[in-house]
């Protein structure tokens, strides 16, 4: 991938650690940023890491903005000069009465000042309090404020990290809690790397553990991966905004469970016979339809909406409806299905298994492609029926080194002499059962 | 040679891991060995289950089960996890719960270009080549020379020495060394001042910038380095910690107690006063006791102005220590 910003990428705008994911699909196309528009006219082109400086349109208040790049973001800190400081808390009274300027004042300050410095310099000379406050006080008070009124955001190039973090942090439920540090123990238990087939079933991360393997599959490779899901269309959400190069997203094969099971004991699509596709169609939606939760459609209606934005060469699986009345030409799915049980039938070199259902079934289906001593990871956001099928995996002595394992992350704000774990941590991660499979 | 590329049966020179309930182990499928006289003598492997000739292992399929005299284990293919496990430690190493988080927010992919101080035990340096091959590398470095050597060695014996180079260097003394400056996607450190090692960090890291991680046990060090990684111009600056806990999971039966009997007047006289049944629940018992401090990993973005930034402010640098091109290292030493 190219290091300048090009129209159809995925771009990361970062404000302070505010990070956004956002397709760059026209040059002037605008992104919100809490309350604020931006219009982006002005990024194409510009490398990554470019800072830019937030213009107001009109003035502050319509919170419309467009962009200048600048050579660095100005820290509050650095602009406002801090005489005097206090030396603790206790000649500091909250009375309510230490700022001078009533909230009309502010706000009117606040749409008339273009420079968040100045708004910020107007309020401390405007309190009573500000210079007896603790020099760590009155620090933490800026940090504060340049959050407010930060003024300049970062164009940055997505890669897993930066995607597994926004979509933990934006909705964690929609990635069924899947945190970074799971994330990546996932990748390696099951040893996921340059070569090999690897089979993934995934029914619900919005394609997060996909592009994660692919992403560790990497660039002219030879490493393939299965892509199972129950849908009628593969989340990929988190695959489109990796931007992988075409040659790495075609080894990754999206397709529907059913089908490519079937495809693979039932074989009923080859490559030659045209006729067969129209009754195969018929037995393609009956599963389907039965299948759709709510959950699953709503993952979809939002799906569709983001193919909308793609063009159709970036669709790893297509959808049904709109692909099968051409009938000379197959759709993809067709194809990527024969292509799934032609791997399947090679066997495979690692099972990742993150799904919603009882993982039972799903296991004890997908663990019979698995060669022998190869690794298989399963993450499941509970614990239960986890521990279930530990217990049934016990039993039954097909696999070996058992293990199941629930992963723990804690941040830390490191500051000179203000050192100390974060006051909120993510605890919610869910528990990843590992082993490997045996020869029967 | 089994630690490049997956395969089915076992070889000799192979690595392979005898897995015995819940107990690991390296062999060398060696079907001779050299006893304490020199003398080539038949290679037997003492288990707790009993001796196991390691000859025969040649030709099993990796997977399979091993009979020994007093029971039975599996034999697994080395990933860089299960070596992790086995590997003669000469050093302390680190583990597969840091190394995995390491390695993500390292952002390394196939390709990727890496350098590690130091090389230790080889446990990371498994790790990463096994995510940066087949077309990335490793620059791993250990200012102690006989590691370095055995890593080295090790490095060919598993048949992945095409993608490593392991070097005897004191890393923050010397930097990395000319030829890799502006040629790495990614530093990590392990060292004890880490953040002596940051300025060649900012050197050796490439001009689109990268990715920048240091392993430290004590926050001592954290603070230090969060200082040095401001001043060189990184963002992002984020330090944490990971854990992980096994859950060992069991089928608990345990006596039911009955109570509602008492609200009445019991009709049969004398009702005895002990559990009535029993149910089972599958149970996951956390540990007692399990690590609860490895290392906190500190992570930063170098971005790619950071090297002209920190070049421009370097003068001022020079003039208050009164030392010229010689001065460098010291001027590092005393900014922290």
């Amino acid at each position: 991938m190219a290091n300048e910003v090009k129209i159809g990428d995925y771009i990361i705008i970062q404000k302070q650690n505010y990070k956004k994911l956002h397709k760059f699909n026209k040059s002037d196309s605008s992104i919100s940023l809490g309350r604020d528009t931006i219009n982006l006219k002005g990024l194409e082109g510009s490398p990554y890491f470019s800072t830019f400086k937030l213009l107001p349109k009109t003035s502050r208040k319509n919170k419309e903005f467009t962009i200048e790049l600048a050579d660095e973001a100005v820290k509050l800190k650095d602009e406002i000069d801090i005489k005097v400081s206090g030396n603790d808390n206790r000649n500091i009274l909250d009375d309510g009465r230490s700022q001078k300027l009533s909230a009309a004042d502010i706000e009117t300050l606040k749409s008339d000042s273009n420079k968040a410095s100045d708004i910020v310099e107007t309020l401390i000379s405007n309190s009573n309090t500000f210079h007896n406050k603790t020099e760590f006080s009155q620090d933490k008070y800026l940090r504060k404020k340049e959050k407010k009124y930060f003024e300049y955001f970062q164009v940055v190039k997505p890669n897993l990290r930066i995607i597994s973090e926004i979509m933990y942090k934006l909705e964690p439920n929609k990635i069924q809690n899947l945190r970074i540090d799971t994330l990546s123990q996932i990748i390696t238990t099951v040893n996921i790397h340059c070569e090999g087939n690897h089979l993934l079933y995934d029914s619900g991360s919005n394609g997060l553990v996909a592009a994660a393997l692919l992403s560790v599959i990497g660039q002219n490779t030879t490493g393939k991966l299965i892509h199972m899901h129950p849908g009628n269309m593969s989340q990929k959400q988190a695959l489109l905004a990796m931007n992988f190069p075409e040659e790495q997203m075609s080894r990754c094969v999206s397709v529907n469970v059913y089908s490519a099971l079937r495809q693979f004991y039932q074989g009923c699509d080859t490559h030659k016979t045209a006729d067969t596709e129209k009754s195969e169609n018929g037995t393609e939606e009956n599963p389907l339809k039965r299948k759709n939760d709510d959950d699953i459609e709503e993952h979809q209606s939002k799906k569709n909406k983001q193919d909308d934005e793609n063009k159709p060469s970036d669709n790893i699986n297509t959808n049904i409806d709109s692909e099968t009345p051409r009938e000379n030409k197959k759709p993809k799915w067709h194809f990527d299905n024969i292509a799934a049980a032609e791997l399947l039938h090679k066997k495979m070199d690692s099972l990742v298994i993150a799904c919603k259902e009882d993982p039972q079934n799903i296991f004890s289906e997908l663990v019979t492609f698995v060669k022998p001593g190869r690794p298989f990871v399963i993450y499941y956001n509970v614990a239960e029926p986890l521990q279930q099928l530990y217990m049934t995996l016990k039993a039954q002595s097909n696999v070996a080194a058992l293990k199941l394992s629930c992963n723990w992350m804690r941040n830390y704000q490191v500051l000179p002499d203000r050192t100390h774990p974060e006051v909120m941590m993510n605890a919610s991660s869910g528990f990843l059962l590992s082993g490997y499979v045996l020869n029967k | 040679m089994s630690f490049r590329s997956y395969k089915d049966k076992i070889e000799e020179g192979d690595t392979a891991i005898l897995y015995l309930s819940n107990n690991l182990y390296a062999i060398d499928v060696q079907p001779e060995m050299k006893n304490k006289k020199g003398e080539l003598i038949e290679n037997v492997y003492q288990t707790p289950f009993g001796a196991l000739k390691v000859k025969t292992l040649i030709g099993a399929e990796y997977g399979s089960r091993v009979e020994l005299s007093k029971g039975w284990g599996h034999v697994l293919q080395p990933t860089p996890e299960l070596w992790s496990l086995t590997l003669p430690h000469r050093t302390q190493i680190i583990y597969t719960p840091d190394i995995s988080m390491i390695m993500l927010q390292l952002d390394l992919v196939p390709g990727s270009i890496v350098l590690e101080a130091g090389t230790g035990s080889g446990s990371l340096t498994h790790a990463l080549i096994r995510r940066v091959r087949p077309h990335g590398h490793v620059h791993t470095f250990d200012f102690h020379e006989h590691r370095s050597k055995v890593a080295q060695e090790e490095f060919m014996e598993h048949g992945i020495a095409d993608f490593v180079t392991a070097k005897h260097r004191d890393v923050l003394a010397d930097g990395f060394g000319e030829e890799l400056n502006g040629k790495a996607d990614a530093v990590f450190l392990d060292l004890p001042s880490p953040w002596v090692g940051v300025p060649h960090a900012l050197a050796a890291i490439k001009d689109q910038g990268g990715r920048f991680c240091s392993f430290s046990p004590c926050i001592e060090q954290v603070q230090r380095t969060c200082l040095a990684l401001q001043e060189y111009g990184f963002q992002e600056i984020s330090t944490m910690e990971v854990l992980q806990t096994e859950i060992k999971v069991s089928r608990r039966t345990v006596p039911v107690r009955d109570l509602s009997f008492l609200k009445q007047k019991s009709s049969t006289s004398p009702v005895e006063e002990k559990p009535s049944s029993e149910t089972s629940y599958v149970v996951g018992t956390w540990p007692q006791s399990t690590p609860g401090h490895t290392g906190y990993l500190t992570v930063a973005t170098q971005p790619p102005y950071a090297r002209s930034k920190a070049k421009k402010s370097k003068p001022e640098n020079d003039d208050d220590k009164s030392s010229s091109e010689n001065g460098d290292k010291m001027v590092i030493d005393e900014t922290v």
